[in-house]
């Protein structure tokens, strides 16, 4: 116990001397160099990012961009991950879903999200629709792959013990398919969280009048370094809370598995 | 009987494929449900997509030379990335000093995605191919460091021990018990970052370029021809998938025998 302890404080002490010698750099490197003509200095950021907080920027604070674009992403991912999780169990345990439905997948499958942004704008014009459409697709893409996989590896003899115990497909499919792909179900859905992250951002680069995306760009509009810098930084803290949140509800949701590992 | 089952798949593949195309085909060249102008035809896209091949207009390079252009770009950031990433990965999960240094630096920058910095690059490094460069580096850098970092810690304690019994020094049991033990997972890291660096790349050339697939679907976009948006998306997808491919065949040659798909 009092060696673990000790292995935290050096791990801690190292962190801070790490985070602090890199910041001095950039600070040096601002104040001394001809970087900072181009890069504010740390502290510059920290007191200008403070400011976008309290104050405005556009017409909200960093904070409500950065709701804005928390709010596209759950409508999005909801929408996607679940028409994916649904598809995907279907096409690992019917091998006619997947004859069906697997080669229009395919074609759809490796082109980024990122790459509908054009023709989505066409579509669904530049309000929220396309925002959505395109995250939605981010968190399909990802899910459905994964539940496939999920559904397609169950343990033949789990199914076979089921049905020797005169279990109807419907029972079969609810209660011995879904939960043993429940596992590799949110594998998908941590990546697909991560990749709708980033598309959102993307997304309100490309056309967008608030969210962080939207920051960055006006920032790069407006040779405002500063509001980039705030902006990188918000979109890394929105990035690293919603790997967090989506971490816990697969600690909760797979216990069991866990455990059994 | 199982053969015969087998082509009845393949058949409902077929038939799936061809029911999309016609009603594809139906609703938009049939039907009229949208215009040409919102939603191409797929014969549209396919004609599109040959005059394409040797026409220059309406954004000055024809098909292959924005693949090219692409092409230069995405693999010259690639290289520069699993260049950096893979021994930085193989270190940090190698020693623990740099470890407990390197680390910290590197949670900050991991839950930004990657296209999150082009704004900064474009303003720190001007519209050239450095930019681009610079964000499919960063990309690449990050997915080959996790996925290095993750495989070198997988080696058994067990086999380390055995090395230490025959006297091998730090280095040899490096290269030759924990990279060989890492080996898949580095080609798993190889072929995420491919992914990640395609799509950071054609998030660059929709914000900022005068050539390459990103380009030339936002110029279908502004000049209200969708069926080039199709074609290039079309593109941007098949060379994703083509790249993968070769990838994962390299994984098969190299890390032959080592658990490798």
């Amino acid at each position: 116990m009092k060696e673990e302890s000790k292995e935290n404080l050096v791990c801690g002490l190292c962190a801070i001397t790490s985070v602090f010698a890199f910041l001095l750099v950039w600070y040096l490197g601002c104040t001394f160099t001809a970087l900072g003509k181009l890069l504010p200095d740390p502290i510059t950021v920290l007191i200008g990012m403070w400011g976008y907080i309290v104050g405005t920027v556009g017409k909200c604070s960093l904070l409500m961009h950065a709701l804005h674009s928390l709010q596209r992403v759950l409508i999005g991912f909801l929408i996607g991950s679940a028409l994916g999780i649904s598809l995907g169990l279907l096409m690992g345990r019917y091998r006619l879903a997947r004859a069906i439905f697997n080669p229009i997948f395919r074609v759809i499958r490796p082109i980024p999200p990122i790459a509908w942004i054009p023709i989505s704008i066409i579509w669904f014009g530049l309000g929220e629709t396309p925002k959505i459409f395109l995250i939605a697709l981010a968190a399909f893409a990802n899910t459905t792959l994964n539940a496939m996989t999920g559904a397609e590896s169950v343990d033949k003899t789990v199914i076979n013990a089921a049905k020797m115990l005169g279990a109807n497909e419907f029972q079969i499919f609810t209660t011995v398919v879904i939960p043993s792909a429940v596992p590799s179900i949110f594998a998908g859905l941590q990546v697909g969280i991560s990749c709708a992250w980033a598309s959102v951002v993307a997304a309100e680069m490309v056309k967008a009048s608030n969210g962080l995306g939207w920051i960055i760009q006006a920032g790069m509009d407006n040779n405002n370094m500063t509001q980039i810098i705030s902006g990188i930084i918000m979109i890394g803290l929105g990035g690293f809370i919603l790997t967090y949140i989506m971490r816990t509800i697969e600690g909760v949701a797979c216990r069991w598995n866990r455990s059994g590992r | 009987m199982l053969k015969k089952k087998k082509w009845g798949y393949t058949l409902a593949s077929l038939v799936s494929v061809v029911t999309v195309l016609a009603a594809w085909y139906i609703c938009i060249n049939v039907l009229h449900l949208k215009a040409e102008t919102v939603f191409p035809g797929p014969i549209t896209v396919a004609k599109t997509f040959f005059q394409k091949l040797y026409t220059k207009a309406p954004d000055g390079a024809t098909l292959l030379v924005h693949l090219a252009s692409s092409l230069k770009v995405a693999l010259l950031g690639y290289a520069l990335g699993v260049v950096f990433g893979v021994p930085v990965g193989i270190m940090m999960a190698w020693n623990k000093w740099v470890d407990r240094f390197v680390r910290p630096l590197f949670d900050l920058i991991r839950p930004v995605p990657g296209l999150a910095w082009i704004p900064m690059f474009i303003l720190l490094f001007g519209i050239g191919i450095m930019p681009k460069a610079a964000v499919i580096f960063l990309s690449t850098a990050v997915a080959c460091i996790v996925n290095c970092y993750t495989g070198i810690r997988q080696t058994r304690q067990e086999h380390l021990w055995v090395g230490d019994v025959f006297g091998a020094s730090d280095a040899q049991k490096l290269f030759r018990i924990a990279i060989p033990t890492a080996l898949p997972m580095i080609f798993t890291g190889l072929r995420v970052a491919m992914g990640a660096a395609w799509m950071a790349l054609v998030a660059a050339e929709l914000l900022a370029a005068s050539e390459g697939l990103g380009y030339m679907i936002q110029q279908g976009r502004y000049s209200s021809k969708p069926a080039l948006v199709f074609v290039g998306m079309l593109m941007i997808g098949l060379v994703g998938l083509a790249m993968d491919v070769v990838l994962h065949w390299l994984e098969k040659k190299v890390a032959k025998g080592m658990n490798a798909e």
